[in-house]
């Protein structure tokens, strides 16, 4: 009794030496929500880490506002030979954070590096437009002395494709392609993207890293464009949401984002001039195994698509989620409102009865594989829902797994699945390749030789008019006239961002960059 | 004593290895490997990362690669956090565990005694029903459910205490009350249990007859008897404690290991898992070890050499 009395006293005692809530001038305090897997840009693939790298080094280009390249350790650059060589002019004023200058010869190490097979890089494939890339990757050639990069001297980085491919530019903003500093990694080894050993280029410095904890983020003096005005981030790791968000309430976070966020506080915050909404560059949808009865049958699959209303996913989701019929989002070239199927019951019906189940009889029982969230369970029950009351047919529900789902997936794709595809650079070839014959994500087995030959023709066009009219018919081809997959929705990005925060930029690529950023 | 430490320390090594050598087995049995990821990756590149963490050799080999490794007390590599070992991992985030495990072990105790003892002396009254209402809340509430509760109550609502983070002592004390709830509970209700049994003695009786005072008849005699059931399930509470704290590192934000008992399997992050394992084994040796040596300062009847 003594002690519980004890305890009272200590939580008195404590309330009245409460600290300071509110902003801290200069500090931004966010919820990155894990621990980033890993700070080697060559080596991580993931958007936690990525969110932390981007704020720490930049590459040849960077994203602008409105998602095209921009320069950055480059100037300017140069497309030559029909779109087969790229030669980069790099800045002269860039200093690594140890102050040693921006060399042509970081980039060529860094990519080297990246198709190094002992380096065993995920996104070393980015890389495999350049000549020789794959052989090198891939062990068929034991020097990356062919691999075409070069820097010809400090400031001139030339890259020699093996094809043309209008996209290859997003790729010098995306993360992996960052310049690497050589000496740096050779002397610590795995630990050099500890804050004590990593040297970076960009706008803040890693300051501090509590593994599972915190990062901290210190503008950097030394940065090419000037030094932030914003002089801290810290990005702590809280996993559960509903923490995160009680954080934010209580003025211990600047802001937040989904990490943070659960349905229900958006919900209720949606009015709140806080709260900000972006549909990302994330679409989701219903894939068919085509190789498989009874979607072997174009039919079938059209039927299907058109059975679907794709209105309700936001009143599920509440998540101010954008319906979406066709693959190619809106936001991106190539997009047209009519290259998805229309929501079209009746027809529906007919396409069903041709195939040979009138009113759905005959029709067998088929699985439909999902991973096992609660998000991704709504989207599945109401399409089964709707397919029962549009169609008659019986879809049966399998939840798996994350990993479990996956791994069905690559090797034994069910007769219907439930997928996502989030883009890496603002590009419709992103999206589009995944469901080329030889992509090893497209998990449909759906081959079209003349979707194929279209991907192939738009990678190589220069003129950017012709590229989008490619990528439209593309689409058109793979949503309302073959239908492999049924597109539902594009997710969204919600945030809330406190007042006093200001120049904060939300993009649909979910990159954020706070070199723009205050706090006062 | 010094025999039952040098027996039981050579006992763990065949106990540890069996561990290592099922969760060996089992989580390469499990479907979904480390590299299965939402963009699938082409064959050449998983056959580099195969190579770089030995997964191409056969698994056979595998295992006495792991076993060397093991024995020279290399715990391994995470394939999920690239950068760090599982010996970084681990040795960041374990004290963080015995901190947290060790407070809410010190609370459950210094607080679960007091209240059994209580209940029991005033086996029916209105006291005893209040102290085992209580007991049975904390064992049937989830620890979710208190972490939310006070951290509205004691976080949002009164602001006397800070949401989350790990940041200073006062950071602690929600974490730990928390945790501390479902163990306080249990070891109120079996020390409670205990008592009564022992105040049914005849050398209580006796004790009292002598003109013992109640107080001086509880504490003296009556609770050092008790408690040899309490003790026996520190050991296991213990390990429980220290590992098992997922759900309030989760809502605290608390950068212990015992998340790494979910990712790592989450993640088939294999080495990661194999050292979860294996420490939970381990404290679980030491913890019941050091119950066996409490055993006998409790009661001499119990002789460590039986």
């Amino acid at each position: 009794m003594r002690f519980l009395s004890a305890l009272a006293a200590a939580f008195l005692l404590s309330a009245c030496s409460a600290t300071p809530k509110g902003p801290e001038p200069g500090t931004l305090r966010m919820n990155i929500g894990a621990e980033p897997p890993s700070l080697d840009w060559g080596v991580t693939t993931d958007s936690t880490s990525f969110d932390v790298i981007s704020n720490l080094q930049v590459g040849l280009t960077q994203y602008n506002g409105s998602l095209q390249c921009a320069p950055a350790c480059a100037e300017r650059w140069e497309v030559l030979d029909g779109g087969r060589r790229y030669v980069f002019h790099l800045r002269g004023d860039v200093l690594w954070s140890d102050g040693r200058r921006l060399k042509a010869s970081d980039f060529e190490e860094a990519w080297k590096r990246l198709l190094d097979p002992r380096t065993g890089a995920q996104y070393a494939y980015y890389l495999y437009d350049i000549e020789n890339a794959f052989a090198f990757n891939t062990g068929r050639i034991k020097s990356g002395d062919a691999v075409g990069v070069k820097a010809l001297d400090d400031r001139t980085l030339e890259v020699r494709l093996k094809r043309p491919a209008a996209y290859f530019i997003y790729l010098t903003a995306f993360c992996p392609s960052y310049p690497i500093r050589k000496d740096v990694i050779d002397r610590w080894g795995d630990r050099w993207t500890e804050p004590e050993h990593i040297v970076t280029n960009g706008p803040f410095l890693l300051k501090d890293w509590k593994h599972e904890y915190k990062i901290e983020l210190a503008a950097n003096p030394l940065y090419f464009e000037g030094e932030p005005d914003l002089k801290k981030i810290k990005m702590f790791m809280v996993a559960e949401q509903s923490t995160a968000f009680a954080l934010y309430e209580n003025d211990e976070l600047d802001y937040v984002d989904n990490r943070s966020f659960s349905t229900p506080d958006v919900e209720r915050c949606r009015s709140s001039p806080q709260y900000h909404n972006v549909p990302l560059l994330r679409n989701n949808y219903i894939g068919f195994n085509v190789t498989r009865k009874p979607f072997d049958d174009r039919r079938v699959r059209l039927a299907f698509t058109q059975a679907v209303d794709r209105r309700v996913f936001p009143a599920i989701l509440r998540r101010n989620e954008l319906p979406a019929a066709s693959w190619i989002p809106p936001q991106l070239p190539g997009y047209a409102p009519d290259s998805g199927p229309p929501y079209n019951p009746e027809r529906a019906r007919q396409l069903l009865a041709a195939a040979g189940y009138p009113a759905g009889a005959g029709f067998p029982v088929v699985e439909l594989l999902y991973p096992n969230r609660e998000d991704t369970r709504l989207v599945v029950e109401e399409i089964q829902d709707q397919l029962k009351r549009n169609l008659n047919v019986r879809i049966e529900l399998v939840a798996q797994e994350w990993k479990v789902y996956l791994e069905t997936l690559h090797r034994d794709p069910p007769p219907m699945f439930r997928n996502s595809w989030g883009a890496d650079y603002p590009d419709p070839e992103t999206f589009m390749n995944l469901f080329t014959t030889y992509n090893g994500n497209n998990s449909t087995r759906w081959s079209s030789s003349v979707y194929d030959r279209l991907i192939e023709a738009a990678e190589a066009e220069q003129d950017a008019g012709r590229r989008a009219d490619l990528y439209r018919r593309a689409d058109r081809l793979l949503c309302r006239q073959e239908a492999p997959i049924v597109c539902t929705y594009l997710s969204t990005q919600n945030l809330m961002v406190k007042p006093w925060v200001h120049g904060m930029e939300f993009n649909s690529l979910d990159i954020q960059f706070f070199k723009g950023v205050t706090v006062r | 004593m010094a025999w039952l430490v040098l027996r039981r320390a050579l006992w763990a090594i065949p106990v540890l290895w069996v561990v290592a050598t099922v969760t060996f087995i089992l989580v390469r049995v499990v479907p979904g490997g480390p590299f299965d990821a939402e963009k699938n990756l082409p064959p050449g590149i998983v056959a580099n990362i195969k190579a770089k963490y030995h997964l191409d050799r056969p698994v056979a080999e595998q295992y006495l690669l792991y076993l060397g490794r093991l024995s020279r007390g290399d715990l391994g590599v995470s394939y999920k956090y690239a950068n760090r070992t599982v010996n970084d991992i681990l040795s960041d985030a374990f004290p963080v565990s015995v901190q947290l495990g060790a407070m809410a072990l010190a609370i459950a105790v210094l607080a679960g005694v007091p209240l059994g003892t209580v209940a029991a002396v005033r086996r029916g009254r209105l006291l005893d029903f209040a102290c085992m209402t209580l007991s049975t809340v904390g064992i049937s509430v989830p620890s979710f459910l208190v972490g939310a509760l006070l951290i509205y109550l004691l976080g949002i609502w009164l602001k006397a205490l800070p949401v989350a983070l790990w940041e200073s002592p006062r950071h602690m004390i929600l974490p730990a009350l928390t945790l501390s709830f479902l163990p306080c509970a249990y070891v109120a209700r079996l020390t409670r249990a205990s008592v009564l049994e022992v105040m049914q003695k005849d050398w209580v009786r006796t004790a009292r007859s002598k003109g013992l005072s109640p107080a001086v008849t509880i504490v003296k005699h009556v609770l050092r008897n008790s408690l040899v059931p309490v003790v026996t399930i520190l050991g296991p509470l213990t390990a429980v404690l220290i590992t098992g704290s997922f759900t309030v590192e989760y809502i605290f934000a608390v950068p212990g290991m015992g998340r790494f008992f979910i990712t790592a399997v989450i993640n088939r992050d294999y080495d990661l898992i194999m050292a979860t394992s294996l420490i939970f084994a381990l404290i679980l040796i030491v913890s019941n070890t050091l119950v066996d040596i409490a055993y006998t300062f409790l009661d001499p009847k119990i002789r460590l050499e039986h």
